[in-house]
């Protein structure tokens, strides 16, 4: 047994000295723990932590294969996505304990707090107490087992899985309902409480999904929508575009869900021209060579950056949105081209793992697919707040591209219409962000840069909260940024333009005179070089492409990615719609256009008289529209329409 | 976005500096908030009346000039006095009344609090950056609340941090972790009776709120009742006057709360690790508040 005294050590030199015992297989004792944060987080290893007082947030979150026993109380998220394993406590948890569980076993043997066991996959939360609000709330699967009261709104919004109360059941959440246990239920319940050495003398209620909102009443009949460049605000009220809505609606009677993004006109790149006279063009001479575009990423706190050949990555973007094929072809090609891949919500697939040169994890608010295992193979982690395409809300995916395999990835049932919650369960403001990202750091030794995803929204104030809170660099979405399904009125209308959004980035961090370290990807309507050169000239670090790399791979935009009947096989999980889908001859399309976006931002930065991306300023830029200079602050100059329009002739 | 704590001696005998506890208690829910942090400390050496004045400016001095002129005016007359770090802190001897005495103090420099033992000490730093400047540590009294702050909307400014004192009532100060999104519409109600506000940060609503509630004779644990219903967002705050702390938490539990109480104390903070500074080494019996509660502890019951 390995004594580490807290009140000599730091919790993250704690946690250096445990997982090293632990690798030797020596048993641990933590003496002096104070309610100290994230003790053991992170500790994939078969041995028993004896905790002697109370602990923290997050503690033995995202373990495998411990056993962790805790004399007193705990913080928040106890066992946080627990993948297997045992954790005791013996006083109370805070809230949100066994959130994300994916296996294992947590039993408290006092009151859970609030939200016990939110969004959990599997595994079993026993409170020999009571449990306090919203216990069971969005749980995806698992067994709670109460042996006290229920707590208010018990069972809210689940999707399966189990809730047993043995006390009182003071209310039922949303789209939850009391069933009469089955022998076998109680049987399994009384099982494991025999095993456990716990007496019980009462009768269980059960708790389960009363299944009133687990699929969309009606779905919208299928039809070829009008294309996303025809605009439904423009010269006419009453035009087709429309008219197709409001009669689409008076079908359904709820709100329409389509792909894509904002599909009306708003100020962006664009209204900017590079001050470049397309003459100077010809004299560019092996610019691809000559101009350093290589660049690092994620290297504020001290992790391994990543690293990149231009200073462009792919945008996040789903496994069960996309197909598994077009989730390769992605990996792939970021390999060929240098850049990097992101899972997107909803896992990693090993495919994607060895394709992908580097890729970065997203963890999202419902926790889908995500597991320590996969952080620890990551080459980068990302905390998903919001996208461009709806900020404010989670991911949709529609029931039928929930099939068995995407099911079992995500750790959630099959067939159902997915809505992801709209926030962490873990992430309540900038104070508990700041616990979350060092829970990271702490269970991937410091080892991976972590980023932020954020949708626009109140950039200005969100982006301090990202520099603040540690962030190593933040991925920013414009309105304009694309996704696999949301409503149209989200798509349309909330969230500021991606010009816009950085913009209010800049100042945000000017604000506060935060410097140039923590670098600003954008994304949101970037379709090729050009774009690029004129984001790196307002001021990112780099821009990612999503919509662009789809469609150079195959994607025919009719924007019906969320009905997964998609005729080429990107958006579906449709095996015959995806066996359509030839994964090398569409990643090497894709890797050809990013050597073309390379060849743009080589050459338009060396036309401009640089030899590095890095040295793109504001002063190569001019607005051409009033909008666009308001937004920007960029000179509003439009005798430069003309030139910017033949350069685009010369290299777009 | 922040961190909150509070202590409560329930006798006069305790072992535990008032200071010292919270300084050790903000510190340890530091990485909550990093920018700014703020103590509203019951103390027992006030003498008459006790004004904390903000003179971080160009000319300090002329801001304190500016203050003598002030009180001289009102008929206050000094006892005693202090600069210290970016405040100027003066014990008075005043017979009138508090609020139009309150908002014309403000007029004259950025007033922090009013106390006849009340005491607000904020500042740009962490809670060792504001012992060292201003002693924390060694100040005796019955109790306090504090607070560190993540600025997210307002700007890092000593002014800008909490605690809040409920601006024209003495000895009435506020912490809160959380967001009141009803606070334009509170606000309009609590201005259209003739209150004025510093900032427009949501916390100072609440102080003014409290404050607003025990001035029409309401008692403490009644106006914070009222307030989880009146309030909407998520809020845990605590509020102290001369007597006592109390608690109020929202109905959806979004913001964490842990108290700890025994014979002698009562200690709330955002979390655990706050109290087991108190009782180093010590596993604690706490508890954690239901969503929508509170509760209060006073001196003279």
């Amino acid at each position: 047994m390995v004594t580490i005294d807290l009140s000599k050590l730091s919790v993250r030199d704690g946690n250096e000295a445990l997982r090293a015992a632990a690798e030797r297989g020596e048993d641990i004792e933590v003496l002096n723990p104070d309610a100290r944060h994230h003790i053991g987080v992170g500790l994939v290893a078969p041995v028993t932590v004896k905790v002697r007082g109370s602990a923290g947030y997050f503690c033995a979150g995202l373990s495998h294969g411990a056993r962790f026993e805790i004399d007193s109380n705990v913080g928040w998220g106890v066992g946080d996505s627990l993948y297997e394993g045992t954790v005791i406590v013996g006083g109370n948890a805070g809230a949100i304990a066994g959130v994300g569980l994916r296996g294992g076993t947590v039993i408290v043997k006092g009151n859970l707090g609030s939200r016990a066991g939110q969004v959990m996959k599997a595994g079993t939360l026993l409170a020999c107490g009571s449990a306090g609000f919203l216990a069971g709330y969005m749980m995806y699967g698992g067994r709670i087992i109460i042996l006290g009261n229920s707590g208010e709104r018990v069972g809210e919004d689940m999707s399966a899985g189990e809730i047993y109360v043995g006390g009182e059941v003071q209310s039922l959440g949303s789209d939850a309902k009391l069933v009469e246990p089955t022998a076998e239920d109680l049987a399994s319940v009384e099982a494991f409480l025999a095993e456990q050495g716990i007496a019980f003398t009462g009768t269980f209620k059960k708790i389960v999904n009363a299944g009133t909102k687990l699929r969309y009443g009606v779905n919208e009949p299928i039809s070829r929508p009008l294309p996303h460049t025809v605009f439904s605000e423009g010269g006419t009220y009453w035009n087709a575009k429309v008219a197709e809505d409001i009669h689409a609606k008076s079908l359904i009677g709820r709100y329409r869900i389509r792909g894509y993004g904002a599909s009306k006109p708003v100020p962006h790149f664009g209204d900017i021209a590079l001050k470049l006279d397309p003459e100077r063009l010809a004299a560019v001479k092996d610019a691809v060579a000559s101009v350093k575009l290589a660049m690092t990423l994620g290297e504020r706190h001290g992790a391994k950056p990543l690293a990149l050949s231009m200073p462009v990555l792919i945008a996040p973007m789903s496994y069960g949105a996309l197909s598994k094929s077009t989730k390769i072809a992605l990996a792939r090609a970021s390999r060929l081209a240098g850049i990097v891949e992101n899972t997107g919500e909803g896992g990693m697939l090993n495919e994607q793992r060895a394709e992908a040169g580097q890729l970065i994890y997203q963890c999202l608010s419902g926790r889908l697919g995500w597991n320590i295992h996969d952080m620890k193979r990551a080459d980068g982690l990302e905390i998903y707040i919001s996208q461009g395409a709806k900020p404010g809300l989670g991911g949709q995916l529609m029931s039928k591209k929930v099939t068995k395999e995407l099911a079992r990835v995500r750790g959630i049932p099959e067939g159902i219409d997915l809505r992801s919650p709209s926030r962490h369960p873990d992430i309540m403001g900038a104070d508990d962000l700041v616990i979350k990202v060092e829970e990271f750091r702490e269970a991937t030794g410091y080892a991976k840069p972590i980023s932020i995803k954020m949708g626009a929204g109140r950039v200005r104030d969100d982006i301090k909260i990202a520099y603040k809170d540690g962030f190593d660099f933040v991925q920013l979405d414009g309105l304009q940024g694309s996704t696999g399904a949301a409503s149209t009125e989200v798509l349309e209308n909330v969230g500021i333009p991606t010009l816009a959004a950085l913009q209010e980035a800049l100042d945000g961090l000017r604000e506060i005179d935060a410097g140039p370290d923590m670098p600003i990807v954008l994304m949101g309507g970037i379709k090729d070089g050009v774009d690029a050169v004129k984001a790196l000239a307002l001021g990112a670090s780099a821009v990612a492409m999503g919509t662009a790399a789809i469609i150079a791979g195959g994607c025919i935009s009719c924007m019906q990615c969320h009905v997964g009947n998609c005729v080429v096989g990107i958006a579906t999980q449709d095996p015959e719609h995806e066996a359509r889908y030839q994964i090398e001859r569409q990643s090497d399309a894709i890797g050809r256009f990013f050597e073309v976006v390379r060849w743009q931002i080589a050459t338009l930065t060396k036309a401009l008289g640089h030899d590095d991306v890095r040295a793109l300023s504001r002063d190569d830029l001019v607005a051409l529209t009033p909008d666009a200079a308001a937004i920007t602050g960029l000179p509003y100059d439009p005798t430069w329409a003309t030139r910017a329009e033949e350069l685009l002739t010369e290299v777009a | 976005m922040c961190g909150i704590a509070g202590i409560f001696f329930k006798t006069q005998s305790s072992n535990q500096v008032l200071g010292k506890a919270l300084v050790d208690m903000l510190d340890g829910c530091q990485h909550r908030g990093p920018d700014s942090t703020g103590f509203a400390l019951y103390e027992d050496d006030v003498e008459g009346l006790r004004l904390r004045f903000i003179v971080d400016g160009d000319d300090p001095e002329a801001a304190i000039a500016r203050i003598r002129a002030a009180l001289a005016d009102h008929g206050a007359t000094i006892a005693k006095e202090k600069h210290e770090g970016a405040t100027w802190v003066v014990d008075v001897h005043y017979a009138g009344e508090i609020r139009p005495f309150a908002y014309a103090m403000e007029h004259a420099a950025k007033l922090v609090s009013i106390g006849t033992a009340l005491d607000i000490v904020k500042d740009v730093g962490t809670s060792h950056d504001l012992d060292a400047t201003y002693r924390i540590g060694s100040i005796h009294g019955s109790h306090g609340i504090g607070h560190v702050r993540l600025a997210t909307e307002s700007e890092v400014k000593p002014e800008a941090a909490h605690p809040f004192w409920a601006t024209g009532f003495a000895d009435v100060a506020i912490v809160h972790n959380g967001q009141i999104t009803n606070y334009w519409k509170m606000r309009r109600r609590l201005e259209a009776r003739g209150f004025e506000f510093r900032t427009d940060n949501d916390s100072e609503l609440i102080a003014v709120y409290v404050a607003d509630k025990l001035a029409q004779g309401v008692k403490l644990e009644t106006a914070l009742e009222r307030s989880v219903d009146d309030l909407d967002g998520t809020f845990s705050f605590l509020v102290s006057t001369k007597d006592g702390i109390g608690f109020a938490k929202d109905r959806l539990a979004a913001k964490p709360m842990v108290m700890y109480e025994d014979d002698s104390l009562v200690a709330i903070a955002s979390e655990e690790v706050s109290l087991n500074r108190l009782f180093p080494g010590r596993p604690l019996s706490t508890t954690e508040p239901a969503p929508g509660t509170f509760r209060t502890w006073s001196r003279s019951i």
